[in-house]
Order: C-alpha cells, then sequence, then structure tokens
C-alpha cells in the first residue's frame, strides 16, 4: 500500500513534469548516438560503431534517469522542503517507501531507456531487445536508484545532488562499457571498472543485443550492489538519529 | 497517555534536550515553553520520531514511540514549524498524499480535504502549487493536512508563528473545539498568552532541562499574582507579590514610574528564563 502511495506522488511529478523530464531524458544519449556513433563513423570488432554504441547508450541512460529521478528529489525533500518528515511520521512503512522509491526511480530509467530504443528504431541495425533486456534495464535503474536514495541520505545540502553526479555518473557513463570496451583498459583498472554495475549492465544487454545470451555473473554482481545500497538505505532511514 | 522517560538529544557536544520527563494525560491540552534553543522543536521532532533520541524513550499508551511504531504514529499528527510539504504540488495533492500515507480511502480524502480547505478558506486556491502560497495559507494547509487523518494526539510547533492577530484567534478556537473532542494536544509557542489562555498545563524548559510543570495558573501563584512593574532610567525591573497589600505597600514606596498589574504566564516565563540566563 505505501509502496502504491509513493509510486503515486512518482506518476504525480511526471505527469507535471513530463515535457522536461522526457527532454532531458532524451538530449545527452541523442548526443551520444549522433557525434560518436552517426558524426564519426567508425568500425567496432568488424561492426558498425553504432552496434556497439547502442545497447552502451541504452543502459548508460536507465542509469542517469533512475539516479536522477532520485538523488536530486530526495536530497531537496530531505533537506530543503522538510517534507521527508511528512513520510517519516506517517504510520506507513519506511521500508515501503524505500521499495516504492526504488521502484519509482527505476521505472523513470526505463522510460528513459525505453526513449532511446524508440529513437534508434529508424536506424537498421539488427540488434535485438527483449524482455530479459528490459529486465536488465530495470534491474540496472534499481540498483543506481538505491545508490541515489543513500547519497541523498548522505547530503549535507541539496547542492550535494549535482555533486555525486560528477563523481559518480559522469565517470560511470564513460568508462564503464558505454563507448569503449573494457577490454582495451589496463590491466588492474580494467578488472576494477567491470566490477562496476554499469559495466554489467552494458554488458549483458549488448550480449543479448547481438544475438547472444547474458552470463549469470553480471546478474550476480547487479544483485550484490542491490543489495549493499538496499540494506545502507534501510539502516538510514530506520536507524540515523538525525535524518 | 504519553510518558516522556529520560529523554535526552545530543548533537556532538551539545545537548539540546537533557534528560526529560513529561506525563500528559489524553485529552490533555499541553504546552512546552521556553526560550529560543530551549529544546522545544528538538523534542517535538523525537516526539514524531524524525529524530531519534540518544537516551530515553516516549511512550505512548505504553507503548514505544520509534520509526517502526506504525499503529503508535497512526494516532500522531504534526504541524511543524517549518512547511514541511512537497513545494510542487498543489493544495489537492498535499492533502491526496497526507491520505494515502495514512490509508485513508479516496473518497473520505477528497470529501475530508474538501470540508477542511472549505473552512480554511482555501477551497478557491486548491489547484494552486504550495510555492505560489502565501506563508498564512501555507500555515493553514499544514493545519489541514495535519486534521486530514483526525488525530487523537496533534504535535503543534509554533503553529501560529507568522499568522495575523485574527488568523490566531480563529486558530485558538479551533485548537479549543479539537481539544474539547478529547484529542490531546501539545503546543510549543513563543506567544506565552496563546498558551495562557489554551493549555491545562504547561512546562517550562531552558537549556533543554525542564524548570518548572504545572497549571499556568499555579505557575503565576507561585511567583506572586500582584506584579509591581518599576522604570528607573532606561531599566524596567518587576516585583512580585503573593498579595495585593504587600504589592500597593510596595507601590506606595517606589517612584511614580511603578504601576501594579495581575501577573501573567509571561512573567513566570521571563522570570525562569532570566533566571538561567543571569546565571549563566
Amino acid at each position: 500500500m505505501g509502496i502504491v502511495t509513493v509510486l503515486w506522488e512518482k506518476w504525480v511529478e511526471f505527469r507535471r513534469d513530463f515535457y522536461k523530464i522526457t527532454v532531458a531524458a532524451m538530449i545527452s544519449p541523442l548526443m551520444y548516438l549522433i557525434i560518436f556513433g552517426m558524426g564519426i563513423q567508425t568500425t567496432s570488432h568488424g561492426e558498425p560503431y553504432l552496434h556497439f554504441l547502442i545497447p552502451g547508450v541504452v543502459a548508460m541512460a536507465t542509469m542517469t534517469g533512475s539516479f536522477s529521478a532520485i538523488a536530486q528529489n530526495m536530497s531537496v525533500q530531505r533537506l530543503y522542503e522538510k517534507a521527508l518528515d511528512q513520510v517519516m511520521v506517517s504510520p506507513t512503512p519506511l521500508w515501503q517507501f524505500i521499495l516504492g522509491q526504488v521502484i519509482g526511480g527505476s521505472l523513470r530509467g526505463l522510460y528513459a531507456g525505453g526513449i532511446i530504443l524508440l529513437l534508434t528504431l529508424p536506424i537498421r541495425t539488427d540488434l535485438t531487445f527483449n524482455a530479459l533486456s528490459v529486465f536488465i534495464m530495470f534491474l540496472n535503474g534499481t540498483v543506481f536508484a538505491t545508490i541515489a536514495l543513500v547519497l541523498s541520505f548522505l547530503a549535507k545540502s541539496y547542492t550535494d545532488a549535482p555533486r555525486f553526479t560528477s563523481y559518480i555518473i559522469m565517470p560511470m557513463s564513460f568508462l564503464c562499457n558505454t563507448f569503449f570496451s573494457t577490454e582495451q583498459m589496463p590491466n588492474g583498472f580494467r578488472q576494477v571498472i567491470s566490477l562496476l554495475p554499469l559495466s554489467q549492465s552494458c554488458d549483458m544487454i549488448r550480449s543479448i543485443a547481438n544475438g547472444g545470451e547474458p552470463g549469470i555473473f553480471g546478474f550476480l554482481v547487479l544483485a550484490a550492489y542491490l543489495l549493499v545500497f538496499g540494506l545502507l538505505s534501510f539502516w538510514f532511514i530506520y536507524k540515523k538519529k538525525n535524518l | 497517555m504519553i510518558e516522556i522517560n529520560n529523554l535526552t538529544k545530543k548533537f556532538d557536544d551539545f545537548t539540546a534536550v537533557d534528560h526529560l520527563n513529561l506525563k500528559i494525560s489524553t485529552g490533555e491540552f499541553f504546552g512546552l515553553l521556553g526560550p529560543n534553543g530551549a529544546g522545544k522543536t528538538t523534542t517535538i521532532s523525537m516526539m514524531s520520531s524524525v529524530l531519534l533520541p540518544t537516551e530515553g524513550e516516549i511512550l505512548i499508551d505504553g507503548k514505544k514511540l520509534d520509526r517502526k511504531a506504525s499503529a503508535e504514529k497512526r494516532k500522531l499528527s504534526v504541524i511543524t514549524q517549518e512547511y514541511s510539504m512537497r513545494q510542487d504540488m498543489t493544495m489537492d495533492e498535499v492533502m491526496e498524499y497526507q491520505g494515502r500515507l495514512y490509508y485513508l480511502p479516496r473518497k473520505v480524502i477528497r470529501e475530508r480535504s474538501a470540508e477542511l480547505l472549505e473552512f480554511a478558506g482555501l477551497l478557491e486556491y486548491r489547484r494552486r502549487t504550495v510555492r505560489h502560497l502565501s506563508g498564512g495559507m501555507k500555515r493553514k494547509l499544514m493545519i489541514c493536512r495535519a486534521l486530514l487523518i483526525e488525530p487523537e494526539i496533534l504535535l503543534l510547533d509554533e503553529p501560529t508563528a507568522g499568522m495575523d492577530a485574527l488568523s490566531r484567534r480563529q486558530m485558538w478556537n479551533l485548537l479549543r473545539k479539537l481539544n474539547g473532542s478529547s484529542m490531546t494536544i501539545i503546543l510549543t509557542t513563543h506567544y506565552i498568552e496563546e498558551a495562557q489562555a489554551l493549555c491545562d498545563r504547561v512546562a517550562l524548559i531552558n537549556r533543554g532541562k525542564l524548570q518548572k510543570l504545572d497549571t499556568p495558573q499555579a505557575l503565576i501563584r507561585e511567583l506572586g499574582e500582584f506584579a509591581v512593574d518599576e522604570t528607573n532610567e532606561d531599566t524596567l525591573s518587576t516585583h512580585y507579590f503573593h498579595n495585593r497589600e504587600e504589592a500597593i505597600e510596595y507601590l506606595k514606596s517606589a517612584g511614580p514610574q511603578a504601576a501594579l498589574r495581575a501577573a501573567t504566564l509571561e512573567d513566570v516565563f521571563v522570570d525562569c528564563a532570566g533566571r538561567k540566563i543571569t546565571q549563566g
């Protein structure tokens, strides 16, 4: 019930800011596709670079969509509007509030990724996107929504949210298997980068897109992030003395 | 019944609330008074589980209040000092969100919201977003939101701050009416006459510690019901007396700038807070 309430709140927000949310979700990925995929026409592993790029940009869009839906919003609600107090006081179980935020954030990520899929439809690529791809996009969104929740509970001022984007989302966008394969990275660094959630999501969506099957390892990595950050967010909301 | 046992809140080295003990009966109108920084808002925040105590506990009808205590939280509603609302929601959405958080059916939310917004004179602005409301309208909306769920316990942290005199009197009447229907009300206020007019009992706190606890009348009696204000050059000093004769006697011996009047709760407050400040 509490989950539905949070999803209703997210829906109210989405309905009101529909154009802003949609345009924001489109601009960066579209630029990357135009510049790197269509402007600088190269090949990767003997295939047009666009075939490599599209799955990465889709995964990246789900990451930024879900992260920004939660990080900015929760920081403002907690620190500036104090609207989180309304939830803390209410009888709605706080675990349901967290779960609602994660699902809501992930749906926003899915929406952002879906827009990119729609925009790339006219390009003939023979890439495959199926229900499993959608599930991975959703899972990727839940991971980044949960990370965003933890960071927004840690934020000391509502201007911290854009900083978190610069420190976490921006480096991951460029390094995590999105624009180039992590195989080309130096030893040591490569292993670290490949353990980041976006690297795994890109890898799994790309495998499906190229007609393959994603390995179980990627799911385990995403599940581990979800578990750790999920538990942290529960700890913050139930136990942090001065939230 | 609300029991506050040994309640303490520390922020690093600063103790905002220091081993506070209170018992508030069901249906009581209770005032929490104190100077700025006395720990009133921190106490209210712990009573609403927004802040967790460093030590001690709060019991509602014998059950400990914490962030998991849904049944106890169901009884509570809070009007905070700050406008704790989504600024981008309309009044209708704010009310619906509140109703949903308390599991009210949508039909009930719609009906009660319309009644409360009508009562507060806000109905015609119901589709306006919070950010476009005046301070007074936001305050009224917070009251409507708190009352939507028909709470058993209402926590009010400076509810009339920023209200004009007429709105404040309307608010007093509303609070009296609510208290008359056996709602327990806990009020913090800077307007001492508000506490004197409304509260069955008041607790005076300073630097997080309980200084005095009694009915307003008993606190005034303890200080002295007769006050003589004496102006000497730039300073005003007040002397308190337990009977009129003593006060008149003193008045005769004082200069022409002295005046006799009935002592108020504000005198108790100033005496208590002032003495503490002097003591450092």
